[in-house]
């Protein structure tokens, strides 16, 4: 394989690695807090739809790897690749931790919620407070990636 | 040893109820036949480990006088068979607090220091005269247990033993979260409310009016 065959084969990884990682950071996080949530099911006796739709949370960044993965897709040339393979890369990782660490909050959520239902809104806070790092990357993602050589692809 | 992934356990986590701060409540938050229940969920090995570890709590309240030689070969048989390190610490823990226990009532029957087993063995034979082994740093619990057998509070005495050992499930259960050895930890607090419970008269007398009033109600339901 020849230098510009690797650059484009980095670039595309780059192009579609926000989808792939968001993915798997909501796969973990989601299989984390919806264990915790169907467990939590055994121990209560009510409110099981806010138990199981704060186990929902880690999805959205799925949504934002989408996202940016269609600001990404172009048809990748040699000057683009490095810049869409780092970028790519980077807010991918972000979103993946994101939605792991993201299902431990919202199962240490619902963990708590079960035993005091009063303290819902707040426990859910620290999940929240994650969310917002996970939008911080895909925001600056979207805005550095628009200086990237080739423009979305029409 | 450890052979689940990492999510495995946040259903059986989630599952069981909050165990209270205090060791010292009327019942327990789970019957052991429904925490029986919910430990299937784990794995094989995970299993294995979870039985060591009830059978060791199991083998530790039995009230029964032992020689240090019984004492001495459990600990060895323990120490060969368990890798789990929580589950080591746990037995060496509670092997420490049995050897002190047992040097403090030997020294007021005017008997030798104990033979078996752990750590501080030849401590206690060195600080024999010394009121609390010169231990009291490290096991804060000694001078109050030793104030209570001298007045000779059976309940108190089991009360400051159960705390002592509380306290140190409690700050060790504090350094995880959804993991296996959260589940160890609540089991080995567990243990301890169940044996409060069973220990403290008024919460004894409140558990037989709770059932008594159960069943009487079930017995009004069936007549209607």
């Amino acid at each position: 394989m020849n230098t510009e065959s690797f650059l484009l084969l980095l670039g595309w990884a780059g192009v579609y690695l926000p989808t792939a990682l968001g993915a798997i950071g909501s796969i973990v996080g989601c299989a984390r807090a919806g264990q915790a949530a169907v467990g939590a099911l055994l121990d209560v006796e009510t409110g099981y739809g806010r138990l199981v739709g704060v186990s929902a949370l880690p999805s959205s960044q799925t949504i934002y790897g989408i996202v940016v993965t269609m600001q990404f897709n172009r048809t990748v040339a040699v000057e683009s690749a490095p810049g869409l393979f780092s970028l790519g890369l980077l807010v991918g990782l972000a979103l993946l931790s994101s939605a792991m660490l993201q299902g431990t909050c919202a199962a240490a959520a619902i963990n708590t919620t079960k035993t005091k239902p009063e303290v819902f809104g707040l426990s859910v806070a620290p999940a929240a407070i994650v969310e917002g790092f996970a939008v911080f990357a895909f925001i600056f993602a979207m805005i550095v990636g628009g200086g990237i050589p080739g423009g979305p692809a029409s | 040893m450890m052979s689940s992934s990492s999510t495995d356990y946040y259903m059986l986590i989630a599952s069981l109820p909050f165990i209270p701060r205090t060791f010292e409540v009327d019942q327990v938050p789970i019957s052991r036949l429904r925490l029986a229940e919910r430990l299937t969920l784990l794995d094989e090995d995970d299993q294995q480990v979870v039985e060591q570890v009830q059978q060791f709590l199991h083998w530790d309240r039995q009230d029964s006088e032992r020689t240090d030689a019984d004492v001495q070969r459990e600990y060895e048989r323990l120490m060969d068979t368990i890798q789990n390190s929580l589950v080591r610490d746990i037995i060496i823990h509670r092997m420490d607090v049995r050897t002190i226990m047992s040097g403090l009532r030997r020294r007021r029957w005017g008997l030798d220091p104990p033979a078996a087993v752990g750590q501080y063995v030849a401590h206690i034979r060195k600080h024999w005269q010394h009121p609390d082994f010169q231990l009291a740093r490290k096991q804060p619990w000694i001078p109050s247990v030793r104030e209570s057998l001298e007045k000779h509070e059976p309940l108190q005495v089991e009360r400051e033993l159960l705390r002592a050992t509380w306290n140190r499930w409690t700050q060790l259960a504090d350094q995880y979260y959804f993991s296996f050895e959260t589940i160890l930890l609540y089991l080995a607090r567990w243990e301890i409310v169940d044996r409060w419970t069973r220990l403290d008269p008024i919460a004894g007398r409140r558990r037989f009016d709770t059932l008594l009033q159960e069943t009487l109600s079930e017995h009004a339901r069936i007549d209607n």
